[in-house]
């Protein structure tokens, strides 16, 4: 098959094609059949366009980083009022190309100072907190006469170049149409790169994303400060295309309706929002089209009662309602060509790749164990969760934690991975204390870890779970991420080629671009295994991996375990409920029972101790 | 159709998500009976008890309640039948006070007959004397304890023909979990029929009459706590093992009274099978394979299905 | 004026309550369906709205007497939300509670439109139940309606809670918004306690617009966004669990509101009782996010 020319040109050439046509369009239009494509018409495209950017600028922070925000319109306004400021004839007089990068610096900057309490907030309050902000914004900041004019605003002239006036709609309709794909590309960009699955890891689940290096507050704050920054841009076309921007056009209301166009199209969908955008912005002109002018004043209301059962229909959006069917479809062939047995886990795990930079293990000296407690206690309010437990895990062993149910078994895990903070206690990781460390740094430091309720983010592909548990390897800027240049394509490539390598050490070619959430239990634990995996961690820590497994897939499991040991030269902590499985893979157990270790040892010794066996069967009442 | 009979459990295939927990569970438990589930933690009990409630939908299976199928009937409608909850961690309404929590437990009741409504509260606050002493205390400010007493007295306001108990014991210090107990045994002396779920074996031995002994949500065994030792509660549970080597050679020639299993779909046509092999392998010499632990019943129907991988080496192990 | 001169005057007093007393029902409203639901209705302060408009055609259009129009107004209110509950909410009951949030923005647009089709966005009024201008007491000045607006506010804003524990159903709907599994298990059917919490949420929305209505002076579509977003922080102070604590939250806020309005030293900035508003927000979301008077849990 024949490439076409289009296909060899690099993709910033295919990028800076695209946005010369769609900008050469409505001028061209505007020109040949003035009365079809009138001042009307394109304001409404225009409409669409500064409202698909504020979309993109919100989808990036709802829609990837699952931060809520009901205040953008407020940020577009920053945007809109900064070009103006700078723009004005009656204020600094400075030519509009370089309002657009002051406009996304200044949004950016604002969306920063949002971030910063968001960071303590989450769900209904930050939502409370967003309109909070956009109503005080409209009410006040925007309405500070000296800053933004007050309630009369300020004027927004259209752009120059040389001696030409984009005075014509159309004509800055190709300016604002060249930033859009500017803005989709860096979009692209964005979910392409590392930056990009950070945000989608913190979206599906804060706890996972810290397994995997993620420095959840920092990226939060940078969805923040990008999402302003795009949003401040948006604000730049809109000033542009009305003419004169006041308070009262940034009123909280907006920034509901902004959210509807996110929901609606679908979160997490790029194509979702800006179509939502654009069908927003053309609906009232299309219902006249069609109905004449006898439906104005109807066509909201039948729009409106659209919108609500559209969005009981599909709450995950239109592109959420059409990725299902076609998920539906895939499933349904896969199902036709036979799923393979989930007992058949991970075939080639001696093949897992393993990155150029974690080659070579961390020498250690003599007697030093990979990991090391010491005195660890939690304390949660009254309760004493752990009480004073040791834990040594030695290189190259596989030890059990086990016990009872509330013994405290996974409390300790959570404090060792850093999700929970010890009240006492000293956690030495390889050699290093690493209590003092969050849970990000000591998952980059090579501590890897699975969850009860699986560690992946479910919306994503098994290959894109092998690419974000690579994040700790991924060594390029967030700048580089975002323009796509210099590092970052490079690490790219090598990142999906070792996660292809991973999907097939596991078996699980046939399953490579299936979302997660479609695949059985089991085979979740498989792809989560994998992602643990993938950057050969020093100690591997793993939380009840035999849950929810049948019997075959957990014998095979304890095949695997050892082959986690023996062929790739890991370090494992497990805890486990499966007893059988325990004795036949551990090398030594560590007993906890309502938060002390009761025994600990080889696991010869430690299971024929009677405190072990009572410590299961429970406590009887004194008579 | 046996009329002492009041709750049967058929053959339940349940989970959530995409996990299925209960593999084909399946007991009765008749009329005035104290029966226990036991279980290690993961082996399906609180699903076992969400679906009793009718909290959590069965694939498939049935449950039948004094004599009516509810397998599919919502969790109001049982309560209103008679079923009555005691659940997992009390579950007080904590902004409420204590009589208020008592009236609405006796919801139920003041639909069918609000005239016996005061009767029944007279009752109870006599038999929880430090409830009486707290009517007007918000329920939040009690201790666990006291909670728990009056999770108890709240499910008994309905006049229940059958309760249900869920892990009354956990998150409960010992000298509370003895109060507790005393009153659960005065409870089931007044005749109403019980199922309690608990993860601490022992104690809940000492209330019930009957053991359900849970494992990769299927019942193990079945049958009055008497025949229960603790060699072979151990082993049912799961940790038979722990008790050192030989565990398997100290069952062997012993008859695990077997429960019928009603097969309806493929996966439990394995657990068929492996009906007459859970005899076969309780009386077998133990060959340290992974196919012959005294585990539960599917493993040895794993044996039935293909596909072993490597032989797991022949590591003693306990 | 001056701080001191603005927190000894009775006008303020008096003004502040009122206000606030609207803020506060307003507020019971939002946590009666957040209770029930577990979801912020945007559209709260626009169902009121709807009922004004019913009010203004019955009273000012039709001669009715005050009291029949209150009754359109709430049972219009009443009808729209229960409508809702039925046939949006509850069909979306495994659906996340943004979603929910964005059909609750449909219905403000929804409504909305149907004010603007039917009644235009001219401005109207509707006069107080009580005719009469503003008597003097102890120097302050209080118009008839707004003595009843207090009257009402607090009765009704206090005596909810009363009424709900006098129930068993009531006593359910208290303790669904905390348990709603252990509401199930002793038989409450928890429809039925979700159309309660948005039928009563909406009367409410119309009883709080309606009487605040007087003293704003005249009303168009959308006015009650502001008195929404106000409504939104006093629910938040309150602790978004407790309706009295909502209620109490109102009264915050609205004095809040007033005293610093009336300040002549922040007269040059526009808007300064919004930012305290929103200062009062953020202070209550970081420092103590259960509100003055919850006791939930920070993470929503």
């Amino acid at each position: 098959m024949t490439t076409s020319w289009l296909g060899r040109l690099p993709r910033s050439a295919r990028v800076g094609l695209l946005a010369a046509i769609l900008a050469v369009v409505p001028p061209i239009l505007t020109r040949l059949v003035p009365d079809l494509f009138a001042g009307l018409e394109a304001n409404v495209v225009g409409t669409g366009t500064y409202l698909a950017a504020a979309a993109l600028a919100l989808n990036m922070l709802m829609g990837y980083a699952g931060q809520i925000s009901l205040g953008h319109f407020a940020l577009l306004g920053v945007g809109a009022f900064t070009t103006g400021i700078l723009t004005s004839p009656t204020r600094l007089a400075l030519p509009f190309i370089l309002a657009v990068p002051a406009a996304a610096l200044v949004g950016a900057a604002v969306a920063l100072v949002i971030g910063l309490p968001a960071l303590r907030l989450r769900g209904l309050y930050l939502a409370i907190a967003t309109i909070g902000f956009s109503y005080a914004m409209e009410q006040s900041i925007f309405r500070i006469k000296g800053l933004t004019g007050g309630s009369g605003g300020i004027d927004v002239p259209r752009p120059i170049a040389g001696s030409f006036t984009f005075l014509k709609t159309a004509d800055y309709l190709a300016i604002m149409l060249v930033l859009l794909v500017g803005l989709w590309a860096l979009d692209v960009n964005l979910t392409r790169s590392r930056l990009g699955r950070a945000f989608q890891a913190i979206r599906a689940d804060e706890a996972v994303a810290s397994s995997f290096g993620i420095d959840v507050a920092r990226y939060k704050l940078l969805a923040f400060v990008l999402s302003g920054a795009v949003a401040g841009v948006a604000g730049a076309m809109y000033g542009g295309l009305v003419g004169t921007v006041s308070a009262s056009s940034f009123g909280y209301q907006f920034s509901l309706l902004l959210v509807v166009l996110v929901v609606v199209g679908g979160l997490g969908s790029r194509v979702g929002v800006v179509v939502a955008a654009y069908v927003f912005a053309v609906m009232p002109r299309l219902f006249v089209g069609v109905f004449g002018e006898g439906i104005r004043g109807w066509d909201l209301i039948i729009g409106a009662a659209l919108l609500m059962v559209a969005v009981r229909n599909h709450p995950g959006g239109v592109a959420e309602a059409l990725r299902e069917r076609k998920d539906k479809r895939a499933a349904k062939r896969r199902k036709a060509s036979g799923d393979p047995d989930d007992s058949q886990v991970a075939p080639s795990l001696p093949q897992m790749p393993r990155p150029p930079s974690r080659a070579v293990d961390t020498p250690l000296a003599a007697g030093v164990p990979v990991l090391r407690v010491s005195g660890m206690t939690v304390r949660f309010g009254g309760l004493l969760a752990v009480n004073e437990a040791d834990l040594v895990v030695p290189r190259g062993q596989i030890v059990g934690l086990i016990g009872p149910n509330g013994a405290g078994k996974t409390t300790m895990f959570n404090a060792i991975s850093g999700l929970v903070r010890p009240t006492e206690g000293r956690i030495e990781l390889l050699g290093r204390d690493v209590t003092g460390d969050a849970g990000h740094r000591r998952a980059a430091s090579g501590m890897g870890r699975t969850f009860q309720n699986i560690g992946l983010a479910k919306d994503l592909s098994v290959t894109e779970n092998l690419l974000l548990a690579q994040h700790s390897v991924a060594d390029y800027s967030g700048w580089e991420a975002l323009t796509a240049l210099r590092r970052a394509p490079r690490v790219e490539r090598e990142l999906r080629e070792r996660a292809r390598e991973a999907v097939a050490a596991l078996g699980f070619e046939r399953y490579a671009d299936t979302p997660v959430r479609q695949l059985s239990h089991g085979q979740q634990r498989i792809v989560e295994l994998g992602a643990v995996l993938v950057t050969a961690p020093e100690l591997v820590m793993l939380d009840e991996p035999s849950a929810g497994m049948s019997p075959g897939a957990a014998e095979n499991l304890a095949v695997r375990l050892r082959d986690i040991r023996d062929q790739l030269g890991r370090t494992v902590l497990l805890i486990e409920h499966n007893i059988p499985l325990v004795l036949d893979v551990c090398d030594s157990l560590t007993v906890l029972s309502a938060g002390r270790v009761i025994a600990s040892g080889g696991v010869d010794e430690v299971a024929r101790q009677a405190e072990v066996v009572s410590a299961y069967l429970g406590e009887a009442v004194p008579a | 159709m046996t009329s002492d009979v009041l709750l049967e459990v058929d053959t339940v295939v349940a989970g959530f998500g995409v996990t299925t927990v209960l593999h084909g569970l399946s007991f009765t438990v008749r009329r005035g009976e104290v029966a226990g589930i036991f279980g290690l933690n993961g082996a399906g009990k609180s699903v076992t008890m969400k679906v009793l409630a009718g909290i959590v939908p069965v694939r498939s299976g049935h449950v039948r309640y004094d004599g009516a199928d509810i397998t599919s009937m919502p969790a109001e409608e049982r309560v209103a039948r008679g079923m009555a909850h005691v659940p997992q961690g009390r579950q007080v309404f904590a902004a409420l006070t204590v009589e208020q929590n008592l009236r609405l437990g006796a919801y139920p009741l003041r639909r069918r007959d609000k005239s016996r409504y005061a009767s029944v509260l007279d009752g109870v606050l006599d038999r929880f004397p430090i409830l009486a002493e707290r009517r007007k205390q918000i329920a939040g400010t009690m201790s666990g304890g006291q909670q728990a007493s009056l999770a108890v007295a709240r499910a008994l306001m309905a006049e229940p023909n059958l309760m249900l108990v869920d892990e009354p014991s956990a998150g409960l210090s010992p000298t509370v979990v003895q109060e507790l107990f005393h009153t659960l045994k005065s409870v089931a002396a007044t005749g109403v029929t019980m199922v309690l779920v608990e993860q601490n074996v022992a104690f809940g031995l000492q209330l019930v009459d009957t053991a359900n002994i849970l494992q990769v949500g299927q019942i193990v065994h079945a049958g009055p706590v008497a025949d229960l030792d603790q060699a072979s509660l151990a082993t049912y549970l799961g940790v038979g093992r722990l008790l050192g080597g030989g565990t398997s050679a100290a069952l062997a020639g012993r008859r695990a009274p077997v429960k019928k299993t009603r097969v309806t779909s493929a996966k439990t046509n394995a657990a068929a099978k492996a009906a007459p092999v859970r005899k076969a392998a309780a009386k077998a010499a133990p060959v340290r394979t992974a196919a012959a632990k005294a585990a539960p019943v599917r493993t040895a129907a794993a044996k039935a299905a293909p596909v072993r991988k490597a032989p797991v080496p022949g590591d003693d192990r306990g | 004026m001056s701080f001191f001169e603005s927190l000894t005057s009775g006008q303020n007093l008096v003004l502040g309550l009122v206000y606030g007393g609207i803020y506060g029902l307003l507020a019971v409203g939002i946590v009666l369906v957040y209770r029930g639901s577990r979801v912020l209705n945007f559209a709260q302060g626009e169902v009121g709205t709807v009922g004004l408009f019913v009010a203004y055609f019955l009273i000012t259009e039709k001669g009715l007497p005050w009291w029949v129009g209150a009754l359109g107004a709430v049972g219009t209110a009443v009808a729209i939300g229960l409508l809702f509950e039925r046939f949006i909410v509850r069909p979306m009951v495994s659906a996340t509670r943004l979603a929910v949030a964005v059909a609750t923005v449909g219905l403000l647009l929804f409504l909305l439109a149907v004010e603007f089709r039917f009644a235009g966005e001219s401005p109207r009024s509707v006069r107080g139940p009580i005719a009469g201008d503003g008597t003097s007491i102890a120097g302050v000045v209080v118009s008839p309606t707004q003595m009843l607006s207090l009257a009402v506010t607090l009765g009704v804003g206090f005596g909810l809670s009363v009424l709900l524990r006098r129930t068993d159903f009531g006593l359910g709907v208290l303790a669904a918004a905390d348990d709603p599994t252990a509401v199930r298990l002793v038989g409450v059917r928890l429809s039925r306690v979700s159309a309660f919490t948005w039928g009563a949420g909406a009367a409410v929305s119309a009883l709080a617009v309606l009487l605040i209505e007087p003293t704003i002076g005249v009303f168009t579509p959308g006015f009650a966004s502001e008195l929404f977003v106000k409504g939104l922080a006093a629910a938040l102070v309150g602790g978004l669990t407790s309706l009295t604590g909502a209620f109490a939250g109102g009264l915050i806020v609205g004095l809040v509101e007033i005293q610093v309005g009336s300040l002549t030293l922040t007269s040059g900035v526009p808007g300064v009782p919004t930012l305290a508003i929103f200062a009062l927000i953020l202070g209550v979301l970081l420092l103590r996010p259960s509100g003055l008077f919850g006791r939930g849990v920070a993470a929503a």
